[in-house]
């Protein structure tokens, strides 16, 4: 027997807040949480900006020594799980600590540790290497550590499936509880790669902005776009199966209807232009519940010239002519691309959306592309009832994967 | 040099939010101050910066307490 699955909770920590309120209120208010890089000289670097958060306190969620041997990446995580359970009031005890899941995947990983560990090797020499670096950087740390936080003892994985990471997350989660394997999950993904490789990696294969105005950087679908704002952060969901959740008597926010993946066979960095596989992982997600309910769709939308094209082509493919009609914005206009959390801080976003009926705008939409000519909310937030959204996240390697959330009723 | 009161800096700085109180010659690594073996390579790195000495592991394994570890220290800088 299939379960219904349901959102119950959320938390998050991105570069327009430390929780999902904050966040919410400046999306919607159309604020850019992008700066000029600090946490590093970029001087020399051909990218200058970035969505970094700043002065987030590790201690306000967990103890100096696990701070201390807690990569920054998983440190969000602990803190966006946290924050993800207490809003849904899920208490962890021996009644289900084993039916309680964690799928909290990162694209990166502990490279901050990894950075700073490599430098040490070659300056000082193996001896002097710290013994902690394989947990710090390990991608599974982020999970491992919330296991230890919180006493969830069911099963723990953190998958990595780069940009797309967060979306797969919460697929892997839902498809889990959907058939019974979980009760409950704590899903999402957490990045933290705004460090010297990362962003000359990244700026490397021509995937970053060079536009060195923090607000204007990011400009999904307008035709002066030129690659991603890179970004960090994590974004964090309580899944459970819908009778988990009343028999607690939990409040819910929104349902999970639908998930599909797909990959591109093509490039190791480039999307397929025609969208065609894209569009495929859109018709698994909406198998289900069909294509007439979708009233908004949050789009993958990375400003960078290749996804921004492909991906409206996917949706008018997908959509035909309704697709002009179906508001589709991009926050990363806002918050920049925080890799491995973008899918799941996006679903959260997309609860808000059905929750307060008001959809978040694609902001820096100046210039029109001819290419990209749906109605992408521009520089304003827009009042309108949605009852069910899906949210598309790709990713390096050629990930496809969409999530299609409902009203819960 | 205080040996003693450098020791104690290197247990903080490997062990932050420690109550400092705890770290007496008797205090016991693994029991007394809840350290890993992950933990004591670390702090086998912090003593090593601190007082210019190397500390072989298979030496440091033997030691279970904060003032053995001292005399140690002590003996390795007499040399």
């Amino acid at each position: 027997m299939a379960h219904r699955v349901v959102v119950t909770g959320y938390g998050a920590v991105s570069p327009l807040g430390f929780n999902v309120e904050d966040t919410w209120q400046n999306l919607i208010s159309g604020a850019s949480g992008i700066d000029i890089i600090s946490g590093f000289d970029a001087s020399t670097f051909t990218v200058k900006v970035a969505g970094e958060i700043k002065n987030f306190d590790p201690l306000a969620y967990m103890e100096p020594r696990t701070a201390k041997y807690t990569d920054r990446f998983a440190q969000f995580a602990i803190a966006a799980a946290k924050q993800a359970i207490n809003h849904s009031g899920l208490i962890i005890d021996d009644s289900n600590r084993y039916e309680i899941g964690i799928l909290i995947g990162s694209g990166i990983g502990g490279t901050h540790s990894m950075e700073e560990q490599v430098m040490t090797l070659n300056t000082r020499g193996p001896s002097r290497v710290s013994p902690f670096i394989v947990p710090m950087m390990i991608a599974d740390n982020a999970t491992g550590r919330v296991s230890i936080e919180t006493g969830i003892r069911g099963f723990n994985l953190s998958l990595v499936s780069a940009c797309s990471t967060g979306t797969d997350a919460l697929g892997i989660a839902y498809k889990l509880i959907k058939h019974g394997e979980l009760k409950a999950a704590l899903a999402g993904g957490t990045d933290a790669a705004i460090t010297p490789l990362g962003v000359a990696g990244f700026a490397q294969a021509g995937a970053l902005t060079r536009n060195a105005d923090p607000e204007t950087a990011s400009r999904p679908f307008d035709s002066k776009r030129d690659g991603f704002v890179i970004s960090e952060g994590s974004g964090v969901l309580v899944l459970e199966s819908l009778d988990f959740a009343l028999e607690r008597g939990a409040r819910i926010l929104a349902e999970i209807v639908g998930y599909g993946a797909t990959s591109d066979a093509f490039h190791i960095t480039q999307p397929l232009s025609s969208g065609e596989s894209a569009l495929k992982a859109i018709h698994m997600a909406l198998k289900e519940i069909g294509f007439e309910e979708i009233g908004y769709i949050n789009a993958h939308g990375t400003s960078t010239r290749l996804n921004d094209a492909s991906e409206t082509r996917a949706i008018k493919n997908s959509f035909g002519a309704r697709a002009y009609d179906i508001p589709v914005s991009s926050i990363k206009s806002m918050l920049g691309h925080m890799l491995g959390a973008a899918g799941s801080l996006e679903a959260i976003i997309c609860c808000k959306v059905i929750e307060q009926g008001v959809i978040p705008p694609t902001i820096n939409l100046e210039h029109p592309d001819p290419e990209c000519d749906l109605d992408y909310v521009p520089n304003a937030a827009r009042k309108a009832r949605v009852d069910a959204v899906i949210s598309n996240s790709f990713g390096f390697g050629g990930h496809n994967s969409v999530l299609a959330i409902r009203r819960y009723s | 040099m205080d040996i003693h009161a450098e020791l104690k800096k290197a247990i903080c700085k490997v062990h932050p939010g420690i109550d400092e109180s705890k770290i007496t010659p008797e205090a016991t690594f693994t029991g007394d101050l809840e350290m890993d073996s992950l933990s004591m390579v670390e702090l086998a790195l912090a003593m090593e910066d601190g007082f210019g000495v190397t500390l072989p592991d298979e030496e440091l394994a033997k030691l279970t307490t904060v003032g053995e570890v001292e005399a140690l220290i002590q003996s390795k800088m007499e040399k």
